[in-house]
């Protein structure tokens, strides 16, 4: 039985971290006049930066903000210590 | 043709090529110029473009204040550019005038020298006819406003004369004899021609106007030594 429940357990832990929210933090802009930020979203798809890109691309579009760089993508563990930087851009996409 | 006649119209037409080379050199010289400025000067998004860059390359500036900040320094640069649109503005209005100026300043220049061409000309020939008026029905003519009173003969000797300086022709002692006769040049005497001719002559003031105004060319016939543009026939 024990032989069983050690690679259960494992399983459950390897699919829980694959579960875990996936955030990014990014850098956007807007023309005329030149408007800047800096914000924190959440990620849906691939916890890569090259996913982020694509995603936070298309959802700040609506706003009209261009995504200049997506910075990192992190866990939310990274979550609070970006919170005071991030302001009204915090998880607002 | 008399040679001073040719070297005034070759001068002319010299100086005028030089002025339209000229001319066409500050031109372009100053469009390129106004060129130059126009497209090297930054526009207002050169400020925001950099700002931008400086917003990516720096991955910790994320601060609020921070964006704040950058964020007018972008709005500070835009205004600086419109200050530089009215700099350009007034720029090309003061090139403008610039070229209107130098333009001026040429065209006066060889006209100046164009004219002191020509007055040295005058100086030297001494005596230019400027006008000439020829009165049929008073039998006068008036040489720069100066009458003489001519015989019948004389004045139609003087009007074939200017009627074939006016065509550029040439005219010899028969064919002057001819054309005041009626009759055909070839059955003319060419010495009854010359007799016209030295009677008007005569009549104006013999040498002086032989070198002046009834000049003969050897072998091809007699001519007005004036330019045809002076010539009038009233």
């Amino acid at each position: 039985m024990k032989h069983v429940i050690a690679p259960l357990t494992l399983l459950i832990f390897i699919a829980g971290s694959a579960n875990a929210a996936c955030y990014a933090d990014y850098k956007a802009k807007r023309d005329a006049p030149l408007r800047l930020h800096y914000g924190v979203s959440q990620i849906n798809g691939d916890c890569t930066v090259a996913n982020a890109q694509s995603e936070l691309t298309d959802r700040i579009a609506s706003d009209k903000w261009e995504l200049l760089a997506v910075l990192s993508v992190f866990d939310e563990n990274g979550l609070e210590e970006r919170r005071g930087n991030a302001g009204d851009y915090y998880l607002r996409y | 043709m008399p040679a001073t006649t040719i070297s005034a119209i070759e001068a002319r037409r010299t100086g005028t090529r030089f002025v339209l080379l000229c001319i066409g050199a500050i031109i372009a010289i100053l469009l390129i110029a106004t060129a130059f400025l126009l497209f090297t000067l930054p526009d207002a998004n050169a400020f925001n473009a950099r700002v931008e860059q400086v917003f990516i390359e720096n991955s910790d500036l994320t601060g609020q204040a921070e964006l704040r900040l950058l964020e007018i320094l972008a709005q500070s640069g835009t205004a600086f550019a419109d200050t530089l649109a009215g700099y350009r503005m007034v720029i090309t209005v003061l090139l403008v005038f610039a070229t209107a100026m130098l333009v001026a300043a040429v065209a006066a220049l060889v006209m100046l020298v164009l004219l002191n061409r020509r007055m040295a000309q005058i100086e030297h020939s001494g005596i230019q006819v400027n006008s000439l008026i020829l009165s049929r029905e008073e039998k006068t003519v008036y040489l720069n406003n100066m009458a003489f009173k001519l015989t019948e003969a004389a004045i139609e000797t003087l009007g074939v004369l200017a009627e074939a300086r006016m065509d550029d022709e040439m005219l010899n002692g028969a064919e002057i004899e001819g054309m005041i006769s009626g009759r055909n040049a070839a059955d003319c005497d060419e010495a009854s021609g010359a007799t016209r001719i030295k009677r008007l002559r005569d009549a104006l003031g013999n040498q002086l106007m032989t070198e002046l105004l009834v000049k003969n060319i050897a072998r091809k016939g007699y001519v007005l030594a004036i330019d045809k543009s002076v010539i009038q026939i009233v």
